[in-house]
């Protein structure tokens, strides 16, 4: 039995990140939307306005928690405080899964709040399975890992990244966040075949993929969340689907933000990719599991 | 490089990433040795640099929202500056960006030559008061019957309890009005000196306010805020004022309660 299939992990459609000049629409109008991802650590506090919003938000919307700062790669140990305020969002919010990135953030106790690549041997993979398994064993829900975008890339690394990512998954039995235009962005930077990537990445354990813009920046793209997802990176969300089947998809879109309207089109061009490759399956009904 | 630990890999690419100065082929540092060249051209050291920007951009960007009286009353390029000197001196550490700006306070005061202008120290106060009460814990309301119900002779025991988000900010400006002039983007003056008692709140609707109050309230609500007792903090502070009598005092005192309680300041009387 796969991963999804064992996790009864849900297919949510598409969705889009929750940000700071939607709140209000959101919370007020109740615009149509499958589901939201939220920034975990944004909701971290005790309270102010983001914890309110966040009920709010919750009683009307599936909010899936999407962490920036676990560092799951990092050598420092695991922050105990951040992973009891994770779980309790987690349960907060009723969550079905949870993600952070596959990378480290900060190292000495400084934290450079970046997504940073790791070298990909079998001494970092045995490291960071290791810190999975205890990570999940906290959280008790499905936890997935992210492949970041990167632009640098190690002399000691001594595999490829989706070799990395499928390896740790299996061995730590965790779940993968494929983020299509990471993929794309990375290859770039790289030089390696996204296609490749995408078809090397275990399809049962994929529970959610995301879709972005990014910025070309002449000799490398950066990840920049700002813009329309690529016509290019929408071709492989579609190689994704084929492999992959019926999946949660979240679109980011964090700097130079756009209107509500017109980050909800994008949410809707990408179902309209879904839907023209999976046919018009109900989200919801791929695994016979409950929102 | 290649027989590095992950530990060693990590703290020469942090040292890389946090550099102040722009890295180039001609300022390679040791962690580039650890990169390959890119497939595209890039070498090692321009690989690295992508990162580097990126932290300065990040970690600025989140400070200069944070910080908005502080940068009205330094400037836009002392500013820039201030905060690169800042980062150096206290780099990020947790993952709370929230909490980034944290010694900003303890850095302008501490620091030439921003510590030779009271009114940046002043403002660097403010504003981070501001973020701590932004997402400070919530508490349940005051219940008011407790309050009805205490006997008089009861109170001198009491310890009052204020909201977790709020914050009492004494500054020789009243530096709370130069905030909400700059933050409605209107013309601003450098304030006169002018010793402020200033408190600052998130109010149940998570509005976020400052007022000044008397100094003497402000001295008591220090006292309470320190879980000294009603009649104690009282004494305390009246005898500090030993120009005002006891009568007008204790008017004083209950006109002050009222004020808190009517401004939700107050969560909780232990009496
Ligand atoms: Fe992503």
């Amino acid at each position: 039995m796969g991963y999804r299939q064992r996790h009864a992990i849900p297919d949510l459609g598409v969705g889009v990140g929750l940000r700071t000049p939607h709140v209000a629409h959101v919370l007020r109008d109740g615009p149509p939307m499958d589901w939201f991802e939220i920034i975990s650590e944004n909701y971290f506090a005790d309270g102010g306005i983001q914890r309110a919003n966040l009920e709010r938000a919750a009683a009307a919307y599936r909010l899936i928690p999407h962490g920036v700062s676990l560092s799951i790669g990092g050598t420092d140990p695991i922050d105990p405080g951040y992973l009891a305020r994770l779980r309790a969002l987690v349960s907060r919010v009723r969550a079905p899964w949870c993600s952070d990135h596959l990378c480290w953030t900060g190292s000495g106790k400084v934290d450079v709040h970046d997504l940073l690549p790791l070298p990909y041997n079998p001494e970092t993979l045995s490291h960071v399975i290791d810190r999975v398994r205890r990570v999940q064993d906290e959280l008790q829900v499905p936890f997935a890992l992210e492949n970041a975008s990167s632009y640098m890339e190690f002399e000691a690394s001594t595999m490829p990244e989706h070799e990395f990512l499928a390896e740790l998954s299996e061995r730590a039995d965790c779940g993968i966040l494929l983020d299509v235009n990471n993929v794309f962005v990375s290859a770039y930077n790289h030089g390696f075949d996204a296609e490749a990537y995408v078809d090397a990445i275990p399809a049962d354990r994929v529970l959610q993929i995301h879709l972005a813009g990014h910025t070309h920046k002449g000799l490398y793209l950066l990840d920049t969340h700002s813009d329309h997802v690529r016509p290019e990176v929408l071709d492989l969300y579609r190689r994704a689907l084929r492999r992959c089947g019926s999946v949660s998809t979240l679109v980011e879109w964090d700097e130079s933000i756009p209107s509500w309207d017109v980050l909800s089109g994008e949410a809707a061009v990408a179902r309209s990719v879904r839907d023209e490759v999976l046919g018009a399956t109900s989200k919801e009904a791929a695994w016979g599991a409950s929102a | 490089m290649g027989s590095l630990r992950l530990d060693e890999v990590q703290a020469l690419l942090v040292g890389a990433v946090m550099h102040p100065a722009q890295l180039d082929a001609d300022a390679a540092p040791p962690a580039s040795a650890l990169l390959r060249p890119s497939a595209r051209g890039m070498t090692r050291a321009s690989r690295l640099e992508v990162y580097r920007e990126q932290f300065w951009i990040r970690h600025l960007a989140s400070l200069t929202e944070d910080f908005s009286t502080l940068r009205w009353v330094v400037g836009e390029r002392a500013f820039d500056e201030l905060l690169r000197g800042y980062l150096q001196a206290y780099p990020p550490r947790g993952w709370n960006l929230q909490r980034l700006g944290a010694d900003v306070p303890e850095f302008v005061a501490s620091s030439a030559p921003w510590s030779a202008d009271p009114l940046a120290g002043d403002a660097a106060l403010l504003d981070w008061a501001f973020m701590e009460v932004f997402d400070a814990p919530d508490a349940p309301p005051l219940d008011l019957r407790v309050v009805a119900a205490a006997p008089p002779d009861a109170w001198p025991q009491a310890r009052i309890a204020f909201l977790p988000a709020l914050r009492r900010v004494v500054t020789g400006h009243a530096v709370h009005e130069l905030r909400a002039a700059v933050k409605k983007g209107e013309e601003c003056q450098r304030p006169l000196a002018a010793p402020t008692h200033a408190v600052v709140w998130r109010d149940a609707a998570c509005f976020l306010h400052a007022v000044a109050v008397d100094p003497v309230a402000g001295e008591l609500m220090r006292a309470l805020l320190d879980g000294t007792r009603l009649g104690e903090a009282c004494a305390s502070v009246a005898a500090a004022h030993p120009a005002v009598d006891a009568e007008t005092f204790d008017a004083n005192v209950g006109q002050w309660f009222q004020q808190w309680t009517a401004n939700g300041w107050v969560c909780a009387v232990d009496i």
